[in-house]
């Protein structure tokens, strides 16, 4: 019987080493997008704003107050999700980041708007809202998963 | 289990509190330009090699009307000659795409390579402007914006357009 309860354990300590090691996985990988799209705007900010005005959402000065903000926001949370420093706070945002990016993107849909979506590399290939909103429902779903894979342990500022 | 509890926020307050602070210093030249209607990809020095990398910018209904009202830009029709000839944005030139072999040239020798150019066709699913762009670019044209709403929204927004000669 003992023996039992200790296998029972060992298999219960593996499937929470699997679950950590997928959400340490998905984490570093989310991390990586996000800096990769922060850092694509970050060094083409004018063109980012084009690509923002093309969604004729914001006023013009808007596009260019966000395509100044938005990437060093992306950046900002890549980089913590990859130092896994402050990771609900990083993860939070960039929920929230998607969430904005899926309503954008299905408003281009709805308003018959066939423009490049923006996302990555600015001035490179077109990528059609669609695919940029499936792409982003997989982002959130990652983002969720990290969310609740995350134990906090750091130390609260407030 | 709240969701959202007040030390996540202030986090993700200062997170982004640290990101506009970044932005603000990063791209003050730009936001100054565009608070006083002048950003163009050739205000901050280092954009410039973006639209001259061979990619031309996008732009909106409402900067290429700005571009307009100031006489700050060059509109090129990337149309065939029968669609300008119908109707155009006035005051623009015609290039169209398949003749830019021939008009290009011309176009040169008319058009200093200093301007700033809008060029726009039949709307976002036309992508001759976008094209036409590209080899205004590779001409030598240092500023070239596309306006993809294109002729049919600039149209429908109720700005001027004429009738005229290719």
């Amino acid at each position: 019987m003992e023996g039992c309860r200790l296998s029972g354990g060992g298999r219960e300590a593996v499937r929470y080493g699997t679950k950590e090691l997928m959400t340490t996985v998905l984490r570093l990988l989310l991390g990586g997008v996000f800096l990769y799209a922060g850092i694509t705007k970050i060094a083409a900010p004018t063109v980012f704003a084009g690509s923002l005005a093309a969604y004729k959402i914001l006023p013009y000065f808007g596009n260019y107050l966000v395509a100044s903000i938005l990437p060093w926001v992306e950046a900002l949370c890549g980089l913590l999700l990859i130092a896994g420093y402050r990771v609900k706070a990083a993860v939070s945002l960039i929920i929230a980041l998607n969430i904005v990016f899926m309503a954008a993107l299905a408003s281009t849909i709805i308003r018959g708007l066939d423009i490049d979506c923006g996302c990555f590399r600015q001035g490179g290939e077109k990528t059609s809202a669609w695919t940029a909103l499936l792409r982003d429902v997989a982002f959130l779903i990652t983002a969720v998963v990290v969310m609740t894979g995350t134990k906090t342990k750091e130390k609260k500022f407030f | 289990m709240r969701l959202f509890n007040k030390s996540l926020l202030v986090e993700m307050a200062l997170i982004c509190l640290l990101a506009a602070v970044l932005g603000f210093a990063w791209n003050h030249q730009l936001l100054y330009n565009a608070w006083t209607g002048k950003a163009t990809a050739t205000s901050p020095t280092r954009n410039a090699p973006v639209a001259q990398g061979g990619v031309p910018l996008p732009a909106g209904l409402m900067q290429v009307k700005e571009f307009y009202d100031r006489k700050e830009a060059v509109f090129v029709d990337a149309r065939d000659g029968t669609a300008f000839a119908a109707s155009h944005i006035i005051g623009a030139l015609s290039l169209p795409l398949g003749e830019t072999e021939v008009k290009l040239p011309q176009f040169k020798a008319k058009v200093p390579q200093t301007t700033l150019l809008v060029v726009y066709c039949n709307g976002y699913d036309c992508h001759d402007s976008m094209d036409l762009g590209k080899k205004l670019l590779l001409a030598g044209y240092r500023t070239v914006f596309v306006f993809e709403g294109g002729y049919p929204e600039w149209k429908d927004a109720g700005y001027p357009v004429e009738g005229g000669k290719p």
